[in-house]
């Protein structure tokens, strides 16, 4: 059986913010909603100094704390290894927000415009948009990264990792030890973010030093 | 957008743009693109957009004064265009000035450059990034690699040091492609050090960042120049006798001594012991150092000059300037000059090529300085120490500018070649005027902004300084400031202070028409006229890869070739129209539709090569058309079934680019200048026209010389101990110059990166003056001009500076979502000569400043 797991490679990347853009061309996210984001953490004092941009997304646990405390069931482990949402199920409680370790977890408020801020779009786009969004989550759930189902599904690779532009993310199987995602950890040295966690993370990072 | 411009496939639902992606098989991005691409169509259906012709009912003019905008048609703004470029052209056609983006390299020539020609106008300048870059690093790059910039060969390349410059952090000239390139090269290990006051991208993700104080790069560049030369002799004697000008003969006077018969100059024939024309074929080895007797005159090599000019660049000296220690300069210099492995070769593709893997980078930030031109001479001097100029594993010419032809036609094709002395001359270079030889200056000038009696700058700010008037006058410059066009620029914003732009020079004009896409600052302040324009998902573009050497677009290296057109994916919407269609029904009903495509058929043929004559296929009746001319310019190039149809269908053409192309240094004889000996005499020139119009000090001719010099910023010698910190700015991956603040998913995640919109100020530092994260500031220059913005609090600076990202900060009511986000960094600026580079005539852009917080105790 597959496990979808993403690698993550910080010598690559940049943090160009252009995971958090495709995401939201794909997915439609409204205003303040990030499935994928990028923070960048500084250490050191100057001038031995690193900043290092560290790109985030739902981390679809092995392990996972939403669905552990979800009440409803509406958060769902599937069998390929995604964590997923089921909006009809879910009633906003928000407590797999709070118990997620990562922040990988949106609360979706209304949809508004992007623009104007307004609940009527402001253009033939942000219509199909809104449309877009209200299929795939709903004013009142919580919603976050799916891995691009859709996408996969379709034999692509996740949106994000179809953009970025410094190729510092590879899709693939966890659970094949000739998968490209599974020779990089192992060369590499993949991390799981917060292992002590025990959440057992299907995205990994690539160390950039 | 951006000038990236990579290849993206749209995808389009009933009518509507619903996503953009990249296309994996373009070599202009291999599929990956940025978040600006990806926000475009956001752009593409912004409610701010302008969709009607505009025009200003509101008399005054002014920054913060409203316009007034009333909405007319496009058949009453094309009279009033038509009738106020009338009169225009019947008074003196060269009171038109123009002004275009830079974000549109390849359209930019058919709507501003070919247009102004045709109207007989020689005013023109840049807006965006333009007048800040340019002048310093695009001619260098010009005289050193006949291109616009230089990059490392990321493919090869050991070790690269970048100076203030990013390349491949995803942004810029081949935004997608660098990116991924560099990422591939640090994966392989090649080494990156990056000198930059500030922790940027590239620093952070690099092995080694050295803070360096800025405006100070050359003086760093000439230490290590002079270390490579004397402590470690590590030099490509064979690259420097035979692709440099370092054996040519120089007198006292400062002159070569030339060959009396040929004229050209003479080198120092070691084997046979004479003196003999650089190209005499009786040169087998030729001296770089000593002292020869050339008919009486001792005559030195020019490369001896430059070492002994080179001797007081002591690292501990330039430790002094540029706050790095003579030790970090020793180490660096010692490894560039052993990774370099002078004398080492590599095989490509059965051609073997010196392997040369060091490359000295720069760009945006080692330009921005009162020495912008001897900086960037500085910097890409240390490649042309160790040979290590567009042959494997070094510094390449982005482009390149040597196109052997296209396949299928031998069309499309360019190559350099030298002059007469032997030196590099770029062949597809975007502007007439080349970087060099120098052109004739113009006695008198005849612009506005005296940039023809100079021989470097592309342009110059000397329009708006405050003595303006008095300089035209004694220029006899017989015309004054009539009608201007600009093509999506925002002047108020991009040039430097625009209270004194808009006093000194926009107030001057009688009518001024914009092209945009947005009521900018410009717009609202000093425009007549607004025109909506198309933006690109609207629109068709001739060519977003070619020329080579303006455009930039191709990733380095080997690999392959592109020519992609842009075209629209769906009609303009409301009353948009693209800028081109405009132009050319403007040339028609002025009557300049001949002028218009002789001026096209220059520029095609300069650009892309060949002999193409509009006139020759263009019925003399059919109406200008750019879909046509697009049409005639692809047949020409690629074959009469290589026409706008099959680009249509295809979206690009791609073919394999060529040894001899890529590392075109090996296969072209052709030298380049260690001893600017030109300058001497262009210089001279220029300073006699300025003396005999009485005008002897309009700029510094001491620094008109042949070596290269570090020389102070006003930034460095400023003596109030109140202006305590250096500010400058810095370009952010996010956003292409300060437009895309506009799009409102580029200024949510701008919102949640705590450099974007900050302004960055060291832990110390911000200790020192109590300041706290998040802080509202006021810097203020020692001439009272002030920016406000937040602080982010970093230990990735400097403690004696103080950073902002890009230039932001929009007021304009036509731009709401960029309305007061981020720093308005060129409130700062000052536009006048003190800020002025006395060589290329480019723009200072740094300045020292106080903080103080908002409210706060003024004294800092």
């Amino acid at each position: 059986m597959v496990r979808w797991g993403m690698v993550i490679d910080l010598k690559r990347c940049t943090g160009c913010h252009s995971c958090s853009v495709a995401c939201k061309v794909e997915h439609h996210t409204p205003p303040g909603v990030f499935w994928a984001k990028v923070v960048r953490i500084e250490s050191g004092k100057y001038p031995t100094v690193i900043r290092q941009a560290v790109p985030l997304l739902c981390m679809h646990c092995r392990e996972p704390e939403c669905e552990k405390v979800c009440p409803t069931g509406a958060t769902k482990k599937q069998p390929d290894g995604r964590v997923t949402v089921d909006s009809d199920e879910c009633v906003g409680c928000r407590y797999c927000a709070v118990a997620c370790p990562y922040g990988a977890r949106c609360f979706a408020p209304d949809w508004k415009d992007y623009f104007t801020g307004d609940k009527k779009p402001s253009s033939p786009y942000a219509e199909y948009s809104k449309k877009k969004w209200l299929e795939e989550s709903d004013k009142g759930v919580v919603s976050k990264c799916d891995f691009c189902e859709e996408r996969v599904e379709q034999g692509k690779q996740p949106a994000c990792v179809n953009a970025c532009p410094c190729e510092a993310r590879t899709f693939g199987d966890l659970d094949d030890p000739e998968s490209e995602v599974s020779q990089l950890i192992k060369k590499r040295r993949g991390m799981q973010l917060h292992p002590e966690y025990g959440t057992d993370a299907s995205v990994y990072y690539l160390p950039a030093r | 957008m951006c000038y990236g411009t990579c290849t993206v496939n749209v995808r389009v639902e009933d009518g509507v743009v619903v996503g953009i992606e990249g296309v994996p098989d373009s070599p202009q991005g291999y599929g990956n693109i940025c978040a600006k691409g990806l926000s475009s169509l956001m752009m593409l259906y912004d409610p701010s957009r302008l969709n009607y012709p505009l025009l200003r009912t509101n008399p005054e003019k002014g920054i913060g004064v409203d316009p007034g905008w009333k909405r007319i048609s496009w058949n009453e703004a094309m009279d009033l265009l038509t009738s106020k470029l009338g009169e225009c052209l019947k008074k003196d056609p060269r009171g038109l000035y123009t002004v275009g983006s830079p974000t549109f390299p390849a359209e930019r020539a058919f709507n501003v450059l070919c247009f102004r020609k045709a109207f007989g106008t020689p005013n023109y300048y840049t807006g965006g990034g333009g007048l800040h870059c340019g002048n310093g690093a695009h001619m260098i790059g010009g005289i050193y690699h006949a291109s616009w910039s230089v990059i490392p060969d990321f493919k090869y390349c050991n070790m690269a040091i970048y100076w203030g410059c990013s390349k491949g952090h995803g942004a810029g000239h081949a935004a997608n492609v660098a990116a991924k390139q560099a990422a591939d090269a640090k994966a392989r290990g090649m080494r990156l050090i990056v000198f930059d006051p500030f922790l940027s991208t590239q620093a952070s993700t690099a092995e080694e960042w050295v803070p360096i104080k800025a405006g100070t790069d050359a003086a760093a560049a000439l230490a290590m120049a002079n270390l490579l030369l004397s402590e470690y002799s590590a030099y490509d004697k064979e690259y420097i006798k035979w692709k440099t000008n370092g054996p040519y003969l120089v007198a006292p006077d400062g002159l070569y001594r030339r060959d009396k018969k040929s004229g050209v100059p003479l080198v120092w024939n070691i084997i046979d012991k004479k003196v003999e024309p650089f190209n005499s074929e009786n040169v087998k080895d030729c001296a770089l150092e000593g002292e020869f007797d050339v008919d009486g005159t001792k005559c030195t090599p020019s490369f001896q000059l430059l070492r002994n000019h080179l001797k007081k660049y002591t690292p501990e000296h330039a430790s002094e300037i540029c706050g790095v220690s003579a030790s970090t300069l020793r180490r660096i210099a010692k490894d560039f000059g052993e990774e370099a492995r002078i004398g080492s070769t590599i095989s490509i593709d059965g051609k073997t090529l010196p392997y040369r893997p060091v490359a000295s980078i720069y760009f945006r930030g080692s330009q921005g300085h009162y020495n912008q031109a001897w900086d960037c001479m500085s910097l890409v001097l240390l490649n042309h120490l160790v040979g290590s100029a567009d042959v494997p594993g070094g510094a390449l010419a982005f482009g390149p500018p040597v196109h052997l032809g296209y396949p299928g036609t031998g069309r499309l094709k360019y190559s350099v070649e030298p002059d007469k002395d032997g030196l590099l001359v770029a062949k597809n270079w975007p502007y007439a005027h080349l970087p060099y030889p120098p052109p004739e200056p113009k006695d008198p000038p005849e612009r506005l902004d005296l940039q023809d009696m100079f021989y470097i700058p592309t342009y110059t700010t000397i329009m708006a300084w405050d003595n303006n008037e008095e300089l035209w006058q004694k220029f006899k410059i017989p015309y004054r400031p009539d009608v201007m066009i600009s093509f999506a620029t925002n002047q108020i914003m991009s040039v430097g202070n625009p209270k004194t732009l808009m006093k000194n020079f926009l107030q001057k004009f009688g009518f001024i028409a914009s092209f945009n896409i947005y009521s900018t600052e410009f717009e609202e302040s000093a425009a007549d006229l607004v025109l909506p324009d198309a933006c690109y998902l609207e629109r068709y573009s001739s060519a977003t890869t070619f020329p080579t050497v303006g455009v930039s677009c191709h990733g380095t290296g080997l690999g392959e070739w592109i020519w992609a057109i842009r075209q629209p994916v769906i009609k303009p919407m409301y009353e948009r129209r693209p800028m081109i269609d405009v132009i050319l029904e403007l040339s028609e009903r002025l009557g300049l539709r001949d002028r218009y495509i002789e001026a096209a058929r220059e520029w095609v043929n300069r650009a892309y090569g060949g002999d193409l004559d509009f006139k020759k296929v263009l019925d003399p009746k059919e109406k200008l058309n750019f879909e046509r001319m697009l049409d005639i310019i692809m047949k020409d190039r690629f074959g009469p079934d290589k026409g706008l149809d099959y680009f249509k269908e295809h979206g690009y053409l791609k073919w394999d680019k060529r040894v001899e192309e890529v590392y075109w240094r090996a296969f072209n004889d052709v030298r380049v200048p260690v001893y600017l000996e030109w300058i001497i005499r262009a210089g001279r020139k220029s300073r006699a026209i300025a003396e005999k119009y009485g005008v002897p000090d309009l700029v510094d001719w001491s620094a008109h010389n042949a070596l290269p010099e570090w020389r102070p910023c006003p930034t460095h010698t400023e003596k109030n101990p109140e202006y305590d910190l250096e500010a400058f700015y810095w370009r952010s991956a996010l956003h292409t110059y300060s437009m895309t603040m506009q799009n409102p998913w580029l200024n949510e995640v701008s919102q949640n990166d705590p450099y974007t919109y900050t302004i960055q100020l060291n832990t110390e530092t911000a200790n020192r003056k109590g300041v706290k994260e998040g802080d509202l500031v006021w810097l203020e220059n020692s001439k009272g001009s002030k920016a406000k913005g937040r602080v982010h609090i970093t230990d990735g600076i400097r403690p004696d500076h103080v950073a902002i990202a890009a230039n932001a900060g929009h007021w304009s009511k036509g731009m709401p979502i960029a309305k007061d986000k981020g720093v308005f960094f060129n409130e700062l600026i000052e536009i006048d000569k003190e800020h002025t580079c006395p060589v290329s005539l480019g723009q200072d852009i740094c300045v020292k400043v106080k903080l103080y917080k908002d409210g706060g105790d003024r004294s800092g």
